[in-house]
């Protein structure tokens, strides 16, 4: 296989690994919530009047945990599907959403926080023709290479920007930072950086570290 | 036989107290912690004849806590929880020195049964 391909399989196994080892949560959370009832209505039939609090929390935990599970399983559902056109017109505040969505539960085990930067317009929409597998690659690398270095308790901004003819991507971080300098070098030297040239060029972009924030800079064509 | 005091450590809250909730209508003293670190103090604090360990978890993670308390109180038995597909994470555990491991979402009759074996072990 080539080196490429097998970059996206382990890209879409990462992906995959880490949604469904939340569904698993969710599904135990389900299962021992409707253990519980069958516990309580297992200890005599008046006990369904006296725990009758506990009965309706381990509904509404069960009714919550499908919520989650659905927005979970969308999510994977719309990443399955990004591969269906190897080039598309796709909006990229969409992709840097959705991105962040799938990129969630890594940042939560850093004690990290992701989100879109709230200047980010997403009812502007910015239309792009690309690949959309080897953006979120791409995407999916900048939060990963900033998560590896960035200290427990920070946060990364990611927002779209237009450029003249060019579209960027910019991941801030921010946070108890106490060298920048130091977090920039850290990014620049990391194994992923090479890595990441690597993919944003695939797509016929490139990719500058923004020392300032610390940050990277993902800059792509419209077409 | 007296059941054990025990110790569920998992970031999944709903999870934790519901598990916690089920152990403790069967007779089980159950104490609780969302975190490695909490987890870590408690320990010390209560001295729990066993310890129930979610591996996945933010900050401090299930192996480094299991290294921990192999190093600080190695006699308090510890069972791992895995989400994990195969079964790398539970056999790096029991290298690490943990009794055994359940993957989720578990069977609670089977984590009773290997905590009291862990415990008159």
């Amino acid at each position: 296989m080539k080196a490429s391909e097998e970059k996206k399989v382990a890209f879409f196994g990462k992906i995959t690994a880490g949604i469904t080892h939340e569904m698993k949560n969710v599904l135990a959370i389900i299962k021992e919530s409707s253990g519980l009832m069958e516990d309580i209505m297992s200890l005599s039939p008046e006990a369904l009047i006296s725990y009758q609090e506990k009965f309706k929390n381990s509904l509404s935990k069960i009714k919550d945990q499908i919520n989650r599970g659905v927005e979970l399983t969308d999510r994977l559902n719309k990443f399955a599907h990004s591969s269906d056109e190897t080039i598309a017109k796709i909006d990229l505040n969409e992709i840097v959403e959705q991105l962040i969505k799938l990129s969630q539960r890594f940042a939560r085990l850093k004690n990290v926080v992701l989100k879109t930067d709230p200047r980010q317009r997403s009812d502007q929409p910015v239309i792009i023709e690309t690949f959309p597998v080897q953006l979120q690659m791409a995407l999916f690398a900048c939060i990963d290479s900033c998560l590896n270095v960035i200290p427990s308790g920070s946060e990364i901004f990611i927002r779209s920007h237009k450029k003249g003819e060019k579209y960027a991507v910019h991941v801030a971080c921010e946070g108890n930072i106490s060298s920048q300098t130091d977090l920039a070098r850290r990014i620049l030297t990391s194994d992923q950086w090479p890595e990441l040239e690597g993919i944003v060029a695939a797509l016929g972009g490139s990719v500058e570290l923004d020392s300032s924030g610390p940050g990277i800079w993902l800059f792509l064509s419209k077409e | 036989m007296t059941k054990p005091k025990l110790l569920l450590v998992d970031d999944e809250e709903e999870f934790v107290d519901t598990l916690a909730e089920r152990l403790h209508l069967r007779g089980f003293q159950v104490l609780t912690a969302t975190d490695g670190e909490g987890a870590l103090r408690l320990i010390e604090k209560e001295l729990p004849q066993v310890v129930v360990l979610d591996v996945m978890m933010p900050g401090l993670g299930g192996l480094e806590v299991l290294q921990q308390i192999k190093t600080r109180t190695p006699r308090i038995p510890v069972i791992l929880l895995t989400g994990h597909g195969s079964t790398a994470d539970g056999i790096e555990g029991m290298r690490l020195g943990a009794y055994d491991y359940l993957v989720k979402p578990i069977n609670i009759d089977e984590l009773i049964k290997k905590m009291l074996e862990a415990v008159s072990t």
